[in-house]
């Protein structure tokens, strides 16, 4: 069928190399952007959201996950630990998108000199992370918040914010600090950058295992991950609420979380079920494939 | 002018590089930073979770009195506390003016201000914690917690590695400033200017990507030939490393009174 392309497989010093330098890096651009104020227009707010370019640029020239999962973590130590601004356990919401965002976009470039591809996959990625915030903020209102109708304006008011920040971040920060630069700086530092932390040049026949890397563990683990994140962004928004009434669980906080629950117990096993069927049928038509390990 | 000259003053790069190696390495004969890692977690973990659960005025206002003590004592630098209060003050005014936007009132304000009042104090908890431990024993209270040790490891070495690569951030842009042009007119609104600077601002990352690339390969191989990797997650090797950490008197001294003012201030509610 496909032909067999060799993995792209790191040392255990190449992944720590790749976590280290993404780590710092995007540590380091945190802060500056924390530092830069933001400028408001009216309502709209151009400020420098992010400098994703630095994680995506890393995640297209060496692995993916390592690339990702370091940027997360600087993020969180560097831009809200250091600085004051750690959200406690809503920041795993935060810290899955992002991961999640910059490994799609990563593993979507087989070329990176092809800078069709690298501009698709570094929108996508942007487009990913946004979408996936905006719609856990404008849910955990519409969910949460029951007594919306005490604080007058306040449900539309945050659809809008939500819906104009997603939009300004991608039109204004995806393009101006992810696209642009990300389109500049891979070209550049292909074949360049790899070198310095001795390993080969990823190649377009080299392929990602996202089946070796995505194991029903980290799925179920990821979807447990996220609910909790979601219950305490839920539980810190419902602080809009001008009366907290204490029969809040017996209204509907019970039937809401065990609602919640089921469908992320439904997701996961779905999940796990389609990756067993993916796994046997692979294993009949393709064969083993050739693992080797390069650097 | 002599106001906005001094606030420059304090802005200044080298300025704000001082900070970070004063948050990471300076205030070690603080009352709190002699405190064991464990601790610190501990209170951490009340300090940044409960303010949630909390729906009382009163309980509210007393922890936040309480977490100013606590990052009075810590001896936090005014750096950090001022992009604190910026970024608190943009979060909330941004929600407010949008819900008056909306035909909210003075009703809204009141809980923007009980969200405001629940955010500070959980920013000031883990300012207070987070400032009080130096790198070292950040890392090892992690590992001690069962944080795998490269994660550990790569935590200490970046709040180590940030200042110096703020550092050389710093010099490549004004590398980059002095070899280039800057834009003649300022433009509207100084637009000319920003795009300029932001555009200098990305481009410094390339030659920085690779030096920090170069650095993080010398960084590995020196974990190499000490045998970091195996180490790591040896029990042995980490049973020895953190032989240091022990409770102290200080410990419960701190936990015990930090567990008797929230319940007077819970006792504290009976009365109002």
């Amino acid at each position: 069928m496909n032909q067999i392309k060799e993995r792209y497989v790191l040392t255990r010093s190449q992944k720590m190399m790749v976590f280290i330098l993404s780590m710092s890096l995007y540590g380091l651009s945190n802060m500056i952007t924390e530092l830069v104020p933001s400028i408001y227009l009216g309502p709209i707010e151009f400020s420098i959201e992010y400098f994703a370019f630095i994680p995506l640029t890393l995640a297209m020239l060496f692995h993916p996950l390592y690339a990702a999962i370091g940027a997360s973590l600087g993020e969180v130590i560097f831009g809200e630990i250091m600085l004051g601004q750690f959200g406690g356990f809503g920041e795993l919401e935060k810290f899955i998108a992002f991961s999640l965002a910059i490994y799609i976009a990563g593993s979507m470039v087989r070329n990176p000199k092809n800078l069709r591809q690298v501009g698709f996959a570094a929108i996508t990625g942007v487009i990913i992370h946004q979408f996936i915030s905006m719609m856990v903020d404008i849910g955990k209102v519409w969910i949460g918040v029951e007594e919306l109708e005490a604080v007058p304006g306040l449900a539309e008011s945050i659809v809008v914010v939500e819906g104009f920040a997603f939009l300004n971040d991608i039109l204004f920060s995806g393009i101006l600090f992810a696209l642009l630069p990300t389109l500049y700086l891979v070209p550049r530092l292909y074949g360049k950058i790899e070198p310095l932390l001795g390993m080969k040049p990823r190649d377009n026949t080299m392929r990602f295992t996202t089946k070796e890397i995505v194991t029903p563990r980290l799925v179920i683990g990821g979807v447990i991950l996220a609910l909790l994140a979601f219950l305490f962004e839920f539980l810190s928004e419902t602080d809009f609420n001008v009366e907290w009434e204490a029969d809040f669980v017996e209204t509907f906080g019970a039937g809401f979380v065990w609602v919640s629950i089921s469908v992320a117990a439904i997701i996961a096993i779905l999940t796990v079920i389609l990756m067993i069927m993916n796994k046997n049928k692979s294993k009949h038509t393709n064969g083993p494939t050739d693992k080797r390990n390069i650097g | 002018m002599e106001y906005t000259r001094k606030l420059t003053d304090k802005l200044s790069v080298e300025q704000a590089k001082i900070e970070l190696l004063n948050t990471a390495y300076g205030n070690d004969q603080t009352f709190l930073a002699k405190l064991d890692p464990r601790t610190l977690f501990i209170w951490y973990l009340f300090f940044g979770l409960a303010p949630w659960f909390i729906h009382n005025d009163t309980v509210l206002i007393g922890l936040f009195a309480f977490m100013v003590l606590t990052t009075i004592m810590a001896k936090v630098s005014p750096l950090i506390i001022f992009i604190l209060c910026l970024g608190l003050l943009g979060q909330g005014g941004y929600l407010l003016i949008a819900a008056l936007f909306f035909g909210g009132g003075i009703s809204t304000i009141m809980p923007l201000v009980m969200l405001t009042l629940k955010l500070s104090i959980i920013s000031l908890a883990s300012i207070t914690v987070f400032c009080s431990m130096d790198p070292e024993k950040l890392s090892d209270g992690l590992l001690k917690i069962g944080v795998p040790g490269q994660v550990a490891f790569s935590i200490s070495y970046g709040y180590r590695m940030l200042p110096s690569l703020l550092e050389e951030y710093h010099h490549i842009f004004l590398s980059f400033r002095l070899r280039g042009k800057a834009p003649e007119k300022h433009g509207f609104l100084y637009i000319r200017s920003i795009i300029y600077f932001i555009k200098i601002a990305m481009l410094s990352f390339y030659p920085l990507l690779l030096s920090t690339a170069k650095r993080s390969r010398t960084t590995v191989e020196a974990l190499e030939t000490k045998g970091s990797f195996y180490a790591f997650n040896n029990p042995k090797v980490k049973a020895i490393k953190l032989a240091h950490l022990i409770y102290g008197p200080r410990d419960y001294i701190f936990l015990a009174l930090s567990l008797t003012y929230v319940i007077s201030l819970f006792g504290l509610t009976r009365f109002y």
